[in-house]
């Protein structure tokens, strides 16, 4: 039972908590769903299915669940590595996993765009095989690896550390050979975490915009993104439609970091039992 | 939302394997080779690329670049911004999470949650919602409009929209810390006759430093870098309105690709700087 | 300092902690709060430190009301079950740490707190280790340093949590030994919180036994220890074996055999329980009157100059254990599977009335 009563100050921080949170996040946040309300539904809906944004919507969710499901394989391979083997230059590579974390978007999106354009070290090479990167919705999710890969490594790495090494042993002891102890042992145990990775990779990517604005080329209907059409929305005056797209945008990464915390709930009472 | 973005990122030893736990030498090595692959394509040569950019006409070029009076004006913008937010965010972080590990009361799961909040929202979108605030069409526009107050596309709807990214950073840092650290520490400096902010200065905070410099750290980067949320309340006035990572964007646009680049690497030695001073601060809590 | 505790109420939800305790400590006195977890005595303790505010009740220090002091002006040491050192401080700056704190008017100068540091860390005998830091520490010296900086600010009063529970058994004797004799020295009011019969025993002056927010007993330990006021004092304090018959005409009938009893009280009759501590058996061969049961030897453990004997009642099956002396086991020359028959030479009987 837990029950701090003499320590001073509850008072004083947590209104100074409520206060801050309150003025600088939940007010403006509520401003965005007000808005939205006062467009009527039919508005609101037809605002939301115009062709264009579903065309926006359709590459924002698809480029983002590409983009994630390859970081977690990817993922799933590095933080394995990571974890398991010792190489040289291990400290080195571990520490440069979170530069997406670090870099600005802006400069991610620069680089990415110079390397994979037509004329880039990495698009001239593509380019005789027929591969065009750059301006493609192949780009977007290029931009999106790039963004979403530390969230599955840091994730799945730690799990994979801590895994019992006796847990391991008796699966071998009971004759269990190295790709089966990893398929019924040790993938259910980190699958969880996987999957939490995956959820997180995938929400940052739907919101993403700095990385993805240069490579994407930004035409309507073929490779403009919901974030970037808000933008755009917002630049005309339209608060109402850039609203109503922000809305829809915003409810999918709620539900999705919602179902990290489920997971997350899950996981730690699994761990508890 | 209790994932962490922040607190993702620790690492632990490696600690060696007996072989009838580990894989052929083949099948490690080839596991290396791919991963070390991948992250050379998507990591290494995007990262070489920046300097080999800033670089590729020469250092005089790469110099006129850094310093041209612009992009100095965008530095000291973005210097200023994260010396407003970061230190909002850390006071926040420090209220926030004293009242939730050392206390119970009821809604703290939601308020937990709530915390996370700008995390799961696009840059983008919180730009907008100071848009739709303080835009001439928001709701507080015209009040503002009369009072000659300037908000949006000026440098006070920069600080905010960067404090309103940036606002979990530290909080999401300090409270597992402080709940895992439980209060009898606290509750003995109380016994003994320590008054509440003795308690937090010689107590409290020397168990918390190395999670406070770390929340820092993250904070501090994402404010320098932040983008989105930045470029919808900007305005994009060059050298008034424009952060440096705007200005990356603006001389890019121009096709001024040697200055960009320029600008940024200065962007990604802060991104490598933080990459090591991170690395760092987990190490020292490691030893402590 | 004498204390008093008056009708105190303590409620975490549903969940009763205290339920209208009263209890007078007398000045200088060692007393222990023994019960088992949930009895309600670390609460008791938290309520009389400041830690905690109780529902409803008094807590007087010298007659004068605590219960609206703050934690900080109650002067009070109070020492963690966890020790609760910090962490980043030395032993010597925790134990400086309640003295450092005081605010500048009286604040004892520099080379007093260093001396009156140094004074404690030598009666605690780890003068030798105030460089060092809590994680570098035994546990058993752990505890002696929490003590130290409790005593630090010269309380009126010592309160212990559970303060030999994380230690191992040999320490834990060494230590209790040693709280005994500088509670000797000292002489400061002491109230120590534990669940170990032998601790309370041993170490305290006057005991006090808690179950489910209640005081059952309070006393010396041989008042507790030999006339154990309620079924559960009996069976909380040392080993005892439990009997259930009924009392009739001064005897109670457990299986075939009967034994005398003086439940105190006026009950004539009624279900009763009877308890019989493991050394107040006789344990012999041929059966003399009516006073014993019939039993099979199932297991010896005859180590030291006490032996124990677990038998099996040939009546109901139920178990009893019993200790007798070396000399009287070699007399009988027991072995496993031996019929033979037990008395209570002594039995403390509770009588429900019908």
């Amino acid at each position: 039972m837990k029950r701090h009563t003499v320590l001073p100050g509850f008072g004083l921080t947590l209104g100074v908590t409520l206060t801050y949170l309150g003025v600088l996040v939940l007010l403006p946040l509520s401003t965005l769903f007000l808005k939205s309300a006062g467009l009527g539904p039919s508005r609101f809906w037809d605002v939301v299915t115009a062709p264009r944004v579903l065309a926006s919507y359709k590459l924002t969710f698809g480029a983002a669940l590409a983009a994630a499901l390859i970081n977690a394989v990817f993922g799933l391979l590095v933080a394995w590595v990571l974890a398991r083997y010792r190489f040289p230059g291990l400290a080195l590579v571990d520490a440069l996993v979170d530069l997406p974390f670090a870099l600005p978007t802006a400069v991610a999106g620069i680089a990415l765009t110079t390397l994979y354009a037509p004329n880039g070290w990495i698009g001239s090479r593509l380019a005789p095989l027929g591969i065009t990167v750059a301006f493609t919705p192949l780009g977007i999710v290029v931009a999106l690896i790039f963004i979403g890969l530390p969230f599955v490594v840091r994730t799945v790495q730690p799990v994979l550390q801590d895994l019992e090494a006796e847990v391991e042993e008796a699966a071998a002891s009971l004759g269990a050979g190295r790709w089966q102890t990893f398929r019924r042992v040790i993938f259910p145990a980190v699958a969880p975490a996987l999957l939490t990775g995956f959820a997180l990779a995938f929400a940052r990517a739907i919101g993403e915009y700095g990385s993805v604005v240069f490579i994407s080329g930004n035409m309507p209907f073929r490779t403009e993104i919901a974030p970037l059409l808000i933008m755009t929305r917002l630049e005309q005056y339209d608060y109402a439609g850039a609203t109503a797209i922000a809305v829809v945008l915003l409810l999918a990464s709620f539900s999705l970091l919602l179902l990290v915390n489920v997971l997350q709930w899950f996981g730690r009472r699994r761990a508890l039992a | 939302m209790t994932a962490s973005v922040a607190g993702l990122d620790r690492s632990i030893a490696v600690r060696p394997r007996a072989r009838s736990t580990s894989e052929p030498r083949v099948v490690r090595w080839t596991l290396i080779g791919v991963a070390l692959v991948f992250l050379l394509l998507f990591l290494v040569v995007p990262l070489v690329s920046v300097f080999a950019g800033a670089l590729a006409k020469g250092f005089g070029p790469f110099l006129r670049g850094v310093r041209d009076p612009d992009t100095l004006a965008a530095v000291r913008l973005t210097l200023l911004t994260a010396a407003v937010a970061v230190p909002l965010n850390l006071g926040f972080g420090i209220a926030a999470s004293w009242a939730i590990a050392k206390f119970n009361f009821r809604g703290k799961n939601l308020l937990v949650t709530l915390i996370d909040l700008p995390f799961a929202v696009s840059p983008v979108i919180a730009g907008m919602v100071f848009v739709l605030l303080f835009g001439a069409q928001g709701w507080a526009g015209p009040w503002l409009r009369d009072h000659d107050i300037r908000i949006l596309f000026a440098v006070p709807g920069i600080v905010l929209a960067t404090t309103f990214v940036t606002f979990p950073f530290v909080a999401r840092e300090l409270i597992p810390l402080m709940e895992e650290q439980g209060t009898e520490e606290e509750e003995a400096a109380r016994v003994l006759g320590a008054s509440g902010w003795q308690i937090f200065r010689r107590v409290t905070l020397p168990n918390i430093r190395w999670g406070l410099l770390y929340g820092v750290i993250l904070c501090n980067a994402r404010a320098m870098g932040e983008f989105g949320a930045v470029s919808v309340v900007s305005g994009h006035i060059r050298g008034v309105t424009t952060t440096l990572p705007l200005q990356v964007e603006i001389l890019y646009n121009e096709y001024n690709f040697t200055a960009a680049f320029a600008a940024a690497s200065l962007l990604t030695l802060l991104a490598l700087v933080t990459l090591a001073a991170k690395r760092w601060v987990e190490r020292r809590r490691e030893d402590t | 300092m004498a204390i008093q505790v008056r009708n105190l109420v303590k409620r975490f939800g549903a969940f009763s902690a205290l339920q209208e305790v009263s209890l007078d400590i007398a000045s200088g006195e060692l007393v222990a709060l023994l019960g088992p977890s949930g009895s309600g005595k670390t609460t008791l303790l938290r309520v009389i430190a400041g830690l905690e505010t109780p529902d409803s009740g008094d807590v007087l220090f010298d007659g004068e009301d605590a219960i609206r002091r703050d934690v900080r002006e109650r002067g009070v040491g109070f020492v963690f079950q966890h020790y609760a050192l910090f962490r980043h401080m030395t032993v010597f700056e925790n134990v400086a740490f309640g003295l450092r704190v005081q605010p500048r008017k009286i604040r004892p100068p520099e080379d007093e707190i260093r001396a009156r540091v140094h004074e404690l860390l030598g009666l605690v005998q780890l003068d030798w280790l105030g460089h060092r830091y809590p994680a570098q520490l035994s546990g058993g010296q752990r505890q002696r340093i929490a003590l130290a900086r409790a005593l630090a600010v010269k309380p009126d009063l010592l309160l212990l949590d559970e303060p030999f529970g994380a230690l191992d058994a040999r320490v834990r004797k060494e230590l209790r030994r040693w709280l005994r004799r500088l509670h000797d020295d000292i002489h400061i009011t002491s109230v120590f919180v534990t669940h170990d019969q032998d601790e309370a025993l041993e170490v305290a002056d006057r005991v006090v036994v808690m179950n489910e927010g209640a005081i059952e007993q309070v006393g010396t330990p041989e008042e507790v220890y030999d006339h154990p006021a309620t079924p559960f004092v009996y069976s909380f304090l040392g080993d005892v074996n439990l009997f259930h018959g009924r009392f009739e005409a001064g005897h109670v009938q457990i299986g075939e055999s009967s034994v005398r009893a003086h439940p105190g009280g006026s009950v004539e009759e009624g279900e009763a329980m009877a308890f019989v501590r493991t050394h107040e058996f006789e344990v012999v061969r041929e059966r003399i009157g009516n006073g014993a049961l019939p039993a099979t030897v199932r297991h010896i453990r005859a180590l030291g100059p006490r032996v124990r004997i677990e038998l099996d009642r040939t009546d109901d099956g139920k178990m009893i254990e019993a200790e007798v002396s070396r000399a009287e086991y070699d007399a009988l020359d027991l072995r496993k599977g031996d019929q033979v028959f037990v008395s209570a030479r002594r039995a403390r009987v509770f009588v429900n009335s019908d």
